[in-house]
């Protein structure tokens, strides 16, 4: 018999594709963290200009359990192949033990081992900001918003007033203006503490924003004047997915 | 070590072009940085990552790295594709555009020479599938901690437009006088590299162990030995003239120079320039071991194409057919070859440099069994003007290009051109000995058919006394459509902002190149010219030699490194030479 380290249960594959997706648009190999709270993650992409930071409380498990603290390393493309084999109401284990080895145990018969990669150390700091501007929106709603810009401009600007806000975006060929008010369908919420304008690379804007727009219902986008944005995706069963992304300024 | 001390000592290199400022230099850089990572930042001032002979490159494309720019600078891509039009660098335009860059980060590190040369090492290991990709985050990721004069030679070493003109002899100059304190300590250091080519790996020794570890410095198999070179004669009466007691001729083949590292069944191949060839010789691989009565060897020998049915050498082109990635199989039954083995360098735990030639031709006839594959130069002792023209004759009916003729009592003296070997090739009457191999140093835009392509290039012979490139002619005949096509191909590559340090002209060419390509050339006679400066002051002040009438002969000599060019010594011989058969007429 196997002792096992760490294992996690969900009775869904929706929480687990989320969280591959999402830090598929960041690296190629990531490094979980599991203690007896849950299993966390944090990277940035080697650029340093966009960070994700998921915590997954061992509250949000159908079944959970961890001896002791410990980190694994997967390649984020070989853990996908695997989860993409699970339906939609198949539940995910996987499982740690003494060998190395990952086990990932779908619906009621399909069992998977896979390679754990050497994880990485270096601790990833969160940015220390106060955020000036908040909104709410539909996942899908802000994806819509990211392509209207995206055929003009290859960057975002969101600049707030209490009563509005306003995305919009320049480039060669032209300029674009999307425009929400306040208590309008398309805003679920808007609450700022002083008028703010940022702006940010769609180039890392829009993957993430597709990649999790099927799972997440709305999101809330948070950012201050010249400031990183940060935006958290709302995925059932998870606790947290923050996305960080540094503004551009203009220099 | 941080990289901003290298990246600053690398913009005061470029904007110097004397030798001993440049050295000066040099000695500071060595002297500031760590031990242990000294052989890094020797590669890296050279703009590789590994001794060349190991063909670990970069070659990362343009695009690839417009793209991390844009993507480091949060600016677009046409923006970076102007600069890079308007001042013709991509280091320069990396530079400029962190200048004005607009996209931040979460943490900016200060970047490392450590780092640098890690983060290389791993772009030149990836291929493959996504391999691009990844490519580009790594430069974006040193692009966004980077300085912008970081940044600007980051990217020229990524793009290997490093130009910071220093030659090998300048760097085994400055690591004698920063480790051991004297310059002359350089012969010591020189004879390591001759016979490692790898001056990271010498640099180390020198810099933690000192001089006398240098001098136990030993041959070690798979890292090539620099070949030993020959001074070029014109005719038997130089030979006789020349000559000891007697000479060793030996008939010069007109193939590849190879030299074959062999241990048990591992068999390695370098060329001349010391690249690694092995995969295009995979017959040489799977039968020399058979001809070889040895476990470990590094051999010398002449790779030659051959007519299968009659056994008849070919021409040395048709090698070039193998210089393929795909369908090789093909190519390698369709030009089959011979290797001539003609010296040993090295043979079971016994160096054999310092064995006088006849000792190595006794040993290598003992360890070479002959058969269809593999060969013996054929060799013989000669006396006289008759016996070298004798042998000659022989050499030409079989198909070779000369007589090789070395001096039976002298070691390889690795790395070094001198008297002790001799080539003669043979000779043309009433027209210049011989043809040239001369270097393209610059070039200029062509007008018509030719608009678009370099319609005429600026030619250099080699100074190996001052290790530089005095420009010799301008060439814009003996072209073809193809040729002038295939040259642009390979020279746009090495085209430099500025005029290299080691180039000698004062020609306004419309663009200069890092001297790289040899061509070869053939001429009417030689002239004095106010204007070239291949052997300036030689015969008449303020006069340097000039080719005229030349003709590129179609050419293209990929095997000759430039420091192999006909240097000017034998362009004054040959200019001497000349003016005596004009007056006997």
């Amino acid at each position: 018999m196997i002792k096992l380290e760490f294992s996690a249960k969900t009775n869904t594959s929706n929480e687990w594709k989320a969280i591959i997706s999402a830090i598929s648009t960041l690296v190629e190999e990531a490094t979980f963290e599991a203690t007896v709270e849950g299993v966390s993650f944090r990277g940035m992409d080697p650029s340093h200009v966009a960070l994700i930071d998921i915590s997954w409380p061992n509250s949000a498990f159908e079944k959970y359990s961890c001896d002791s603290d410990i980190k694994f390393g997967v390649r984020i493309d070989e853990f996908s192949k695997i989860i993409k084999r699970a339906e939609k109401s198949e539940s995910v284990e996987i499982n740690i033990s003494e060998d190395s080895m990952l086990r990932v145990s779908i619906g009621k018969n399909k069992k998977y081992k896979m390679r754990l990669i050497e994880s990485s150390v270096s601790d990833t700091p969160l940015p220390k900001i106060t955020y000036d501007s908040k909104i709410a929106l539909s996942s899908t709603g802000l994806d819509k918003i990211l392509g209207d810009i995206e055929v003009v401009s290859d960057y975002l600007s969101i600049k707030t007033t209490s009563k509005n806000v306003e995305f919009s975006g320049k480039g060669d060929s032209g300029e674009a203006i999307i425009n929400l008010e306040k208590d309008t369908e398309e805003l679920e919420e808007i609450s700022v503490t002083q008028e703010s304008t940022g702006t940010y690379s769609l180039e890392y804007l829009n993957p993430i924003v597709k990649a999790m727009g099927g799972a997440a219902g709305s999101i809330i986008c948070e950012f201050s004047s010249a400031k990183p944005l940060r935006i958290e995706f709302k995925v059932t069963n998870i606790g947290r997915i923050h996305f960080y992304l540094a503004p551009r300024v203009e220099s | 070590m941080d990289f901003s001390i290298v990246a600053e000592i690398f913009e005061k290199m470029e904007n110097t072009t004397k030798r001993i400022e440049l050295t000066n230099i040099l000695v500071e850089l060595l002297k500031k940085t760590p031990k242990k990572i000294i052989p890094n930042a020797v590669y890296l001032l050279q703009g590789i990552i590994r001794p060349n002979f190991e063909g670990v490159e970069l070659g990362i494309a343009e695009k690839l790295a417009i793209r991390a720019i844009s993507k480091s600078a949060g600016l677009p891509i046409k923006k970076i594709e102007d600069d890079y039009r308007e001042c013709g660098d991509l280091g320069l335009t990396a530079s400029n555009m962190l200048k004005i860059k607009t996209q931040t980060t979460f943490t900016a590190e200060k970047i490392t020479v450590e780092r640098v040369y890690e983060t290389l090492f791993k772009i030149a290991k990836l291929e493959g599938k996504g391999s691009q990709d990844l490519k580009m985050k790594y430069i974006s990721s040193l692009l966004n901690d980077a300085t912008p004069l970081e940044a600007k030679f980051v990217l020229k070493i990524l793009l290997g437009t490093l130009r910071l003109g220093i030659a090998e002899n300048t760097v085994m100059d400055a690591l004698a006088i920063a480790f051991t304190g004297k310059k002359e300590n350089r012969e010591q250091i020189e004879n390591a590299y001759n016979v490692s080519s790898d001056l990271g790996k010498v640099s180390l020794i020198v810099a933690t162990d000192g001089i006398d570890e240098i001098k136990k410095f030993k041959i070690s198999l798979f890292s090539p030995i620099r070949p030993m070179l020959a001074d070029r004669v014109q005719s038997e009466k130089d030979v006789i003239k020349k000559m000891p007691e007697q000479f060793a001729a030996e008939y010069k083949l007109d193939g590849e120079r190879v030299q074959i590292h062999k241990q048990s069944d591992k068999i390695i191949l370098f060329s001349r320039r010391l690249e690694n060839i092995t995969q295009y010789y995979p017959d040489i691989v799977e039968n020399i071991g058979k001809s070889l009565n040895v476990n470990e060897g590094i051999f010398e020998a002449e790779i030659v194409p051959i007519n299968e049915n009659t056994g008849d050498f070919l021409p040395f082109q048709e090698l070039m057919h193998r210089r393929r990635k795909y369908k090789l199989d093909e190519a390698v039954s369709q030009y089959p070859i011979t290797v001539n083995f003609f010296d040993v360098l090295y043979f079971d735990n016994k160096d054999c440099l310092n064995l006088e030639y006849s000792e190595r031709r006794k040993i290598l006839e003992k360890l070479v069994n002959e058969d269809n594959f593999s060969k013996l130069v054929p060799m013989l002792l000669v006396k006289n003007e008759n016996e070298v023209g004798d042998f000659l004759e022989n050499s030409i009916n079989a198909g070779c290009e000369g007589l090789m003729l070395k001096t039976p009592s002298a070691p390889y003296r690795a790395g070094t051109r001198g008297s002790n070997w001799l080539k003669l090739k043979r000779e043309y009457r009433n027209e210049l000995g011989d043809s040239f191999d001369l270097i393209v140093i610059g070039a200029y835009f062509g007008r018509g058919r030719r608009t678009g392509l370099y319609g005429t290039l600026l030619l250099a012979t080699y100074n190996p006394e001052k290790d530089n490139f005095p420009s010799i002619c301008k060439v814009g005949t003996g072209f073809t459509d193809e040729s002038l096509d295939q040259l642009y191909q390979i020279l746009s590559n090495n085209v430099t902002l500025k005029k290299n340090s080691r180039i000698v002209s004062e020609m306004e060419a419309d663009v200069w190149f890092e001297p790289k390509l040899v061509l070869e050339i053939v001429g009417s006679e030689i002239t004095l010219s106010p204007i070239h400066k291949t052997g300036l002051d030689l015969i008449r002040k303020s006069s340097g030699f000039a080719l005229r009438f030349p003709k590129f002969t179609g050419k293209i000599r990929y095997e000759k490194a430039v420091e192999d060019a006909s240097t000017v010594e034998e362009v004054l011989a040959l200019y001497k030479r000349q003016s005596k058969i004009n007056q006997e007429i």
